[in-house]
């Protein structure tokens, strides 16, 4: 079994580091007003974004537990 | 195998004619639907990344070969509401031509060389997988009359060179496009399909996932160990210099998301290919290496555990399946290594027109000539320029055979090559205060930090390695990516946030007699301090000099962004207005020539006639004006209504004065032939903005 520091710590790193990007990400984006909340097609994309950081943490938590428990 | 060659030569040659001007050959006309765009862009990412790479990855570690594919999503925000509306609307045709823009013609120039170095080595990266991918399949040597001749890796990558070279040459983006796309399904398939006959081979999932050790099922690299492959290396080589590198420099992947026909159809392009298409080709690429694994471990002599991982992919594809399919999968993977070249190759070609041989032809004050018969001479001078560039990328092969593994010599690449102009573009797109002093600075300063860092790894990035052990033969492949970047980016900060003392310096300077002499002796200055760093580090090795040098090159940073402050005109206001992702409203106005209609409207479906004249403008109805919510004066996108031609059937115009015929769009002749429109088919008018 490997230990935390070579089966989560990848993990919360990733996200981590990652998430902090991508939340600068979308505060410059929303900021800049480049993303207009205004607009329906901004809000759908807005969400889109949202949606697809969770997206890949559930892939990468699910690959991790799959092959840590199962 | 040859079959397919010829099949797909002829293939792109074919849609050669669709190439009627250079905005064609490099752009593919702007007019292609997100999902073919999507598709497309498989086949060149999975074939920069490709077969032979992974699945010698997978076999060395298992899942964990998946990670590079699975990290891009952290900077899709910055492209889809910055980079992406910006290369659109300001209508650039190459990443230098937007640092022209927005910074100086110094800071295009300076970008164009890192450019093309990067450019032709993925070029070459991608020539040497290929010869490596091809090698394990082809006899020692042939004979012709009588002769025998060896096959060397060099040999072969030529031959292919000659064939990719063909048909990019004649058939130009769109030829691109279409081979990509047929390639793109052909390479997903056969990738799926070699899964499916490992699992059966080994008896089902269940049984593959048993034999698996758990280190081998971890989806993530294990954090800073072995130096060859750790996560915390490939985090910062390839999900942060690579990401970037990837979405934001990568000028054949940055033109494919030009050639949709609208920013929103990029958007989904992309965020359809990061979110499904890249997960799928994640398993693709490396399934070979973990079902050679598992093979490995039930039925060591079938593949004996020490097979070189390099030809793990041939292998296992020869166990699992039968002689015909084997035939098709090695077909494909040819198909997905030749998909990256060809994009790379086009790719370049438009650096070379729009940032050498446009600004030669313009200094040298080439004669006026009309703006077809320019677009005509730069169409050939981009069908020469593709055969050269190929050339070169056989050439720069030469480079990268030294490294141990295909997967090594890349991330060292993308380490090496990418940050500087990886930090110049993310914060020229996002900055305003970013200066043309500060960009350059960032390029001088944070090259010579760089090759300073390549001399001394143990020293400078030592402190950066999170635990990684130092491999003296290759030290730091991948986390020098995390050094490369700070550096550069602290030469951009410290630049930027002095600007005005620069300012100030460079005002008083100029109101003294003897200012010029005194700038050609600070920029004399600041090039000695460079030349000297090279020297010295050839020469010597001593203690002395990693202080010396850290601090002259922040001396000689600091004297570059004097000189460009004192050369360069600049002015913030219209060097970022449009530039940056703080004004993408103005750079909309700027794209049309006139206010914004933002009124959601819907499509309108019309039959076509010719007009006469050359008046570039298309006429529709009153009530299919109030359909589209469009008025006189807008953008339009016109296509036919095959959904199925993805766009490749329509062309770009603006909306001219409204008439009775309901149904009806009047065209001219330009837009027949750009749209390649059939008579008697349906069209659909779509405002753009």
């Amino acid at each position: 079994m490997p230990s935390f520091f070579n089966s989560w710590l990848p993990f919360i790193y990733l996200y981590g580091v990652g998430g902090l990007l991508f939340l600068s990400g979308m505060v410059i984006a929303r900021k800049s007003g480049a993303l207009n909340m205004q607009r329906k097609t901004h809000r759908y994309w807005y969400k889109v974004l949202i949606f697809g950081y969770f997206y890949f943490v559930f892939i990468h938590a699910f690959l991790t537990i799959a092959a840590l428990y199962w | 195998m040859i079959v397919y060659f010829t099949v797909i030569m002829l293939f792109g040659t074919y849609f050669g004619r669709y190439n009627r001007s250079t905005k064609d050959f490099f752009f593919g006309g702007r007019r292609f639907a997100w999902w073919l765009i999507a598709f497309s862009i498989v086949a060149t990412g999975v074939g920069s990344h490709s077969f032979v790479k992974y699945s010698a990855k997978g076999f060395e570690h298992g899942i964990s070969s998946t990670m590079t594919y699975i990290n891009d999503w952290f900077f899709v925000p910055f492209f889809m509401f910055g980079w992406l509306p910006i290369i659109v609307y300001t209508k650039i045709r190459s990443i230098p031509e937007y640092f022209e823009k927005r910074f100086s013609p110094s800071a295009r120039f300076l970008a164009t060389i890192l450019l093309l170095f990067y450019m032709i080595g993925y070029i070459g990266i991608g020539f040497l997988t290929l010869g490596k991918a091809a090698m394990p399949m082809l006899p020692e040597s042939f004979s012709l009359f009588g002769s025998v001749y060896p096959i060397t890796l060099m040999g072969v990558i030529i031959i292919i060179a000659v064939i990719t070279g063909i048909y990019i040459t004649f058939g130009g983006q769109t030829a691109v496009i279409f081979t990509d796309l047929l390639q793109g399904f052909i390479l997903l398939f056969a990738g799926l399909l070699l899964f499916f006959f490992g699992l059966d081979y080994l008896g089902g999932f269940g049984v593959f996932w048993d034999i698996l050790p758990t280190e081998w099922k971890m989806p993530l690299a294990r954090f800073n160990e072995p130096s060859d492959f750790n996560f915390v290396g490939i985090f910062w080589q390839d999900g942060i210099a690579g990401s970037i590198g990837f979405l934001f420099m990568n000028m054949g992947l940055v033109m494919r998301f030009m050639a949709t026909k609208s920013v929103n159809e990029g958007r989904k392009a992309a965020a359809f290919n990061i979110l499904f298409m890249l997960p799928i080709s994640a398993i693709v690429v490396g399934n070979a290496g973990w079902v050679g694994k598992a093979i490995s471990v039930i039925q060591p002599d079938v593949v004996p555990p020490n097979t070189s991982p390099d030809q793990i992919f041939v292998v296992v594809a020869n166990i699992v399946s039968h002689p015909g399919v084997f035939g098709f999968i090695m077909a494909a993977l040819t198909a997905a290594l030749m998909s990256t070249v060809d994009t790379l190759i086009n790719a370049t070609a438009a650096i070379y027109i729009n940032d050498v041989h446009r600004p030669v032809k313009k200094f040298i004050k080439a004669k006026l000539l009309s703006e077809k018969e320019t677009d005509k001479r730069e169409l050939s001078a981009a069908r020469y320029s593709s055969i050269a560039i190929t050339m070169l990328g056989v050439l720069s092969v030469l480079a990268f055979k030294s490294f141990p593994t295909v997967y090594e010599a890349h991330g060292y690449f993308h380490s090496t090559l990418t940050p500087p102009l990886v930090v110049a573009i993310f914060l020229g797109v996002f900055w305003r205060r970013f200066t043309p002093a500060a960009v350059i600075s960032t390029f001088v300063g944070g090259v010579a930090l760089m090759i300073l860092g390549a001399f001394y790894p143990s020293v400078l990035i030592a402190p950066f390695d999170h635990g990684i052990q130092m491999d003296p033969s290759h030290p730091y492949s991948y986390i020098r990516a995390f050094y490369n970047l700070f550096v550069c980016m602290a030469i951009a900060l410290m630049v930027t946030f002095t600007t005005s003392h620069q300012k100030s310096f460079i005002e008083r300077l100029k109101a003294g007699d003897n200012h010029r002499q005194i700038m050609t002796i600070i920029t004399t200055i600041s090039v000695l301090i460079f030349i000297s760093m090279l020297v010295v580090l050839n020469l010597t090795s001593a203690g002395w000099v990693i202080p010396v040098y850290m601090i002259l090159v922040f001396v000689m940073s600091y004297i570059v962004s004097l000189s460009v402050t004192y050369y360069v005109k600049y002015d913030e206001k219209n060097n970022t207005e449009g530039l940056t992702a703080w004004s993408l409203t103005r750079a909309k106005e700027m794209f049309k020539g006139s206010k914004l209609n933002e009124r959601e409207g819907e499509k309108a479906y019309v039959n076509w006639k010719l007009k006469e004249g050359e008046d570039d403008t298309v006429n529709l109805s009153r009530k299919a004006l109030e359909t589209m919510a469009a008025d006189v004066g807008d953008l339009v996108y016109i296509c036919d209504t095959r959904g199925y031609l993805g766009g490749l059937k329509s062309c770009h115009s603006v909306i001219g004065e409204p008439h009775e015929e309901d149904g009806i769009i009047y065209i001219n002749e330009e837009h027949k032939q750009t749209g390649l429109f059939v008579e008697g088919r349906k069209l659909y008018a779509e405002k753009e903005m």
